[in-house]
């Protein structure tokens, strides 16, 4: 009788065990999307090499130079040159680059380690920022992708500092954007390395008709940046400017957020004003809104865990004390999840996105070791973080097939072919990018296009016309998702063009748009699986449709 | 058979019954699990066709399909089906409810039938539906939980039959895939020119305004009339806001019985296979749904039958000279042409939530020329098909400002505003009586008097002709009917 007791208590404890296991482990049933890595084919190869100073940075910028609004790319080579290429892509068809010949000298191209796309001076051809390890170099874009150094036009200082991340945005007021770069180590300081951060740089425009940014700032401390966003964090219309910061290098440092006030000197926003001390190899921002709010998460890159922020609503909306809410998302992302290293990962670009066009925001982040760390892992695959329907994060990178033995940096998730399904760049360390074209879900019988999808290009008029600092609200049924138009965050990497917002089901949709100047538009009734260009004034979208071929 | 070997027999089956009772509550099942039994509450037609099917069908095929689609249209869904949605509302898009409701069925918000025939029985099943079986169109997302007649939470229309509906969606997609050259030829032009290029949009003859484009590859929609954005042809619904039978099936199961499609409601696009929490997972399968879209695309073309009474015949004839003369064919055209008789499902226009041709491996190809009915169906010099439809497949204010009765909604439907509906086919008038979009109007001299917008050029003829003409084209429209 006893045996049988213990047997039957045995039983329900292992019953109970199972549930809960069960319960714990939910399902992943949407789309994984596959992800088929065609660098070599498309024509892209491009490695990011070189010493110490390259072991960060990393960067590609996505942009279109030639007006046919394909994306178009500039690939950071640290020690060796940039590459820019055209991209010739088939609409839904294999991807496709020429690598393009700028004219630049190539003393210009090196030491570059990351690239931001910026129209500075508002005539509709994409500019370009090179983050450079010394003088940084702005690019004026003009037609059919050429390029002119314009430092000396727009009066940008490129200073002598190793710079590794931007963030711009057009202020209130402003004709021209202002523009946050981010400084690393002050390899000239005493004691450098560790110590010795440089401080980052504001360049805030002159008043007048062309771009003037001849009286930089140099907010004070830095922290050894990797990542800026200016961000509305607040839902106040007055974006701040968000800083991740390195911690292997700062003394005393932390997580920075300044307050950007008009015509004066930005703040950062101390403890007595919520701000809580977070120290991390602060790597990469991505900025998302999962429940369309108006006040932003945050992920941000590291080692070991990935941190996911939310402003805590216990310590008030207009205080900026975040909490942490990767555990609870699945998204910490601390440990490579395939290869069998036990190992901490070691997290750069990060981005977030909807892969599978389910209406759920997926997080992807970049992954590789810092050269060979021997306390983290080597074998370390970038992270395909697709959102699920219990709200949590599920990892599908090696199903999706982007679990390479590579050491990735910066990145830039992009519809690259044009048919809807975002595709994905990856730039490594001492390896050919990879470049992944979006192929929709597996089955026995081929692969089979996702959900349904809408892109969206604005324009903002005379000044500023990528609307940059927009706010595109698209509305499915009672569901909400927001995008913001930015530049910067990620690792050393941007993109411009159109925004994609994956629809589900849904076959039609309702955009509004809140411009920079935060007036919001009417509602712009969009049709599922469009190219959409809103134009502010006009009462109607247009559609847009790639060149047959 | 004696009296005590009856009552022995009655116990056996009693016996047995038990049994099957026993072993169902066993398994944790409520006794009328027993699925496969003739007199099962169960539809027996659910998942009779195990897979989709695929490529051109026989006729024996097409037959055997047609046969359980039918049964699934005619069958009474149950709560061992999966009828009601507790979770769920009635919208397109799989949408929670906020809070749980008690009722299965529900007259406004839905479910608020058994069976799809249970509103389209008129004359015959597939037909359409008197005023008693009128539905309440609405979003489903923000009024969920509306329990009122009241207008401003839903549109109450009329239920439209269903024969000749695969003509009817063939024809939509030859002017979809029509409308979109244009588009692409304008983008060519205006590409190859660098200079705006404006074109007329035209499908079958019919009129959709003008799109424009410019040589970076955007097109203005500025211009377009009685079409949505994206050039797709809706025929379906009295708004034509619906694409296609597969999609009309997938959304009305889900409205009117809470039968959820895996294909929309599945796991794949909400996480759950029970989205409705009915506890009935996977209710309808796209199989299910292949078999009742062959079903309703196969349905006999309405027909013109002249009655064998004194008189009819010539006032037929001088009824359908005065409804072109009228100005009534403007819209209510005759015939369109149709090049092909091969209905493909899924088909090629529907978006991620219904089945497309690229989701699936194989589309199936139901031949409607195999059908006895289609020989009849006349046909133009080139060997087109002419479809007798007596509409155009486009949208129209059917508002002014002095006529305005069809103008009754609160609510705009799927981008359409209130006052816009697409031309009703009046194929089978003649056996859909009551008419307009919330069949309130008893009469065809009534609908016709409440044509505005764009219908009031021919409605006011109509008006100002004598009572022996409108008899006549009355006499006419009671021509054109449904012969199941």
């Amino acid at each position: 009788m006893t045996t049988l007791r213990s047997l039957l208590a045995f039983g329900a404890v292992w019953l109970a065990a199972l549930g809960h296991c069960a319960s714990a482990q939910t399902v992943f049933s949407a789309d994984i999307p596959i992800l088929h890595e065609e660098a070599a084919a498309a024509g892209i190869d491009q490695s990011y090499t070189g010493g110490w100073e390259f072991f960060v940075g990393g960067g590609a910028a996505s942009f279109d130079c030639n007006g046919d609004r394909l994306p178009d790319l500039v690939i950071a080579g640290g020690a060796g040159q940039a590459a820019f290429f055209v991209n010739e892509s088939q609409t839904g068809g294999a991807l496709a680059f020429k690598p393009l010949d700028t004219g630049l000298k190539p003393e210009d191209l090196t030491g570059v380690l990351g690239a931001y796309p910026l129209d500075i001076d508002n005539d509709r051809h994409m500019d370009l920022v090179l983050l450079r390890l010394g003088r940084n170099l702005v690019l004026k874009g003009g037609p059919d992708c050429q390029f002119e150094k314009a430092n000396r036009s727009f009066s940008i200082d490129g200073g002598r500092a190793w710079s590794t991340g931007m963030s711009a945005i057009w202020e209130k007021g402003n004709r021209f954007p202002t523009i946050a770069i981010g400084n690393y180590v002050d390899r000239s300081a005493p004691g450098t390395p560790f110590g010795t951060c440089e401080p980052n740089q504001l360049l805030r425009p002159r008043a007048g008709d062309a771009p003037d940014y001849s009286d930089p700032m140099a907010p004070e401390p830095g922290y050894c940046a990797l990542s800026l966003l200016f961000t509305d964090w607040n839902r106040a219309g007055q974006p701040d400017l968000r800083i991740t910061n390195d911690r292997q290098y700062y003394r005393g440092g932390e997580e920075q957020l300044w307050q950007m006030s008009q015509g004066r000197a930005p703040r950062l926003y101390t403890a007595s004003q919520g701000w809580q001390r977070l120290s991390v190899w602060g790597m990469g921002i991505a900025e998302t809104d999962f429940d369309a709010d108006g006040l932003p998460e945050y992920a941000l890159t590291s080692m070991g865990d990935t941190k996911l922020q939310k402003l805590d609503e216990e310590a008030g909306e207009d205080r900026p004390t975040y909490r942490d809410i990767a555990f609870e998302k699945g998204a910490t992302a601390h440990r490579p999840y395939a290869g069998g290293d036990p190992k901490p990962s070691t997290g750069w670009h990060s981005a977030f996105a909807d892969f599978n066009n389910d209406t759920m925001t997926d997080l992807f982040i970049a992954k590789g070791n810092v050269q060979a760390m021997p306390d983290f892992a080597s074998y370390d695959p970038d992270n395909l973080l697709l959102g699920g329907f219990d709200d949590t994060f599920h990892e599908k990178g090696a199903e999706a097939g982007i679990a390479l033995n590579t050491r990735g940096r910066g990145a830039v998730v992009e519809d690259f072919n044009m048919d809807g399904m975002l595709d994905l760049l990856v730039v490594n360390r001492e390896h050919p990018a990879s470049l992944f074209r979006n192929l929709g879900a597996a089955t026995d019988w081929g692969h089979r296009p996702l959900g349904n999808w809408v892109k969206i290009e604005l324009d903002n008029g005379k000044i500023n016309p990528a609307a940059v600092g927009s706010l595109i609200s698209v509305r499915t049924g009672t569901r909400t998702q927001t995008r913001r138009i930015q530049i910067g965050g990620g690792h050393a990497s941007g993109r411009t063009g159109f925004v994609h917002v994956g629809l589900g089901v849904s076959e039609r949709a309702t955009i509004r748009v809140q411009w920079p100047d935060g007036e919001w538009s009417h509602p712009y009734r969009v049709f599922a699986n469009q190219h959409v260009r809103i134009i502010r004034g006009e009462a109607n979208a247009r559609y847009w449709y790639p060149a047959a071929q | 058979m004696t009296n005590s070997s009856r009552r022995a027999r009655w116990r056996r089956r009693l016996g047995s019954g038990a049994l099957l009772l026993g072993q169902a509550l066993v398994w944790g099942m409520a006794a009328p699990a027993v699925a496969d039994e003739p007199w099962s509450e169960r539809t027996q037609a659910l998942g009779q066709i195990a897979d989709m099917p695929s490529g051109t069908l026989s006729q024996d095929d097409l037959k055997r399909l047609t046969a359980t689609g039918e049964a699934l249209f005619s069958a009474h869904f149950t709560a061992l089906d999966g009828v009601g949605r507790p979770q769920a509302t009635q919208a397109i898009d799989p949408t929670r409810r906020k809070h749980p409701r008690e009722q299965v069925f529900f007259r406004t918000a839905g479910p608020d039938a058994g069976s799809c025939a249970a509103c389209h029985n008129q004359p015959a099943i597939g037909g359409a539906g008197d005023f008693v079986a009128n539905v309440f169109a609405s979003e489903g997302f923000e009024s969920a939980d509306f329990d009122s007649l009241d207008p401003q939470f839903s549109s109450e229309r009329g239920t439209n039959h269903l024969f000749g509906a695969g003509l009817v969606e063939l024809l939509a997609r030859e002017m979809s895939l029509e409308l979109q050259s244009v588009r692409s030829r304008a983008l060519s032009e205006a590409r190859a020119t660098g200079s705006a290029v404006r074109l007329p949009l035209e499908a079958k003859g019919v009129d959709f305004g003008f799109i424009s484009a410019e040589p970076d590859g955007s097109v203005n929609l500025d211009e377009l009339d009685g079409v949505d954005t994206d050039l797709v042809i809706r025929p379906f619904s009295q708004k034509g806001v619906m694409t296609s039978l597969r999609q009309f099936t997938v959304n009305a199961l889900n409205q009117h019985h809470g039968m959820q499609a895996d294909e929309r409601f599945g796991a794949r696009w909400t996480g759950s296979d029970d989205f409705d929490g009915d506890g009935k997972s996977r209710e309808i399968s796209a199989a299910d749904i292949s078999a009742m879209v062959a079903w309703q695309a196969t349905l006999t073309a309405p027909v013109q039958v002249i009655p064998v009474a004194n008189g009819w015949s010539e006032a037929a004839d001088r009824g359908e000279t005065n409804f072109a003369d009228f100005g009534c064919t403007v819209c209510h055209r005759p015939a369109l042409p149709l090049e092909s008789l091969s209905f493909a499902d899924p088909g090629p226009f529907d978006l991620a939530g219904t089945l497309n041709d690229r989701q699936v491996a194989s589309k199936s190809i139901y031949d409607i020329a195999l059908l006895d009915w289609a020989s009849n169906l006349p046909r133009d010099e080139e060997g087109r098909v002419l479809v007798p439809l007596y509409g155009d497949l486009k949208r129209h204010a059917m508002t002014d400002n002095q006529i305005d009765a069809l103008g009754n909604e609160l609510l705009s439907q799927r981008f359409v505003d209130r006052n816009i509906f697409q031309t009703a086919e009046l194929w089978g008038v003649g056996s859909t009586q009551p008419y307009g979009h919330r069949n309130d109007f008893s009469t065809l001299d009534e609908i016709i008097l409440a044509h505005g917008g764009n219908g009031r050029k021919a409605r006011d003829a109509y008006a100002a002709a004598s009572d022996a003409e409108k008899s006549a084209l009355i006499a006419f429209l009671k021509t054109l009917v449904i012969v199941p």
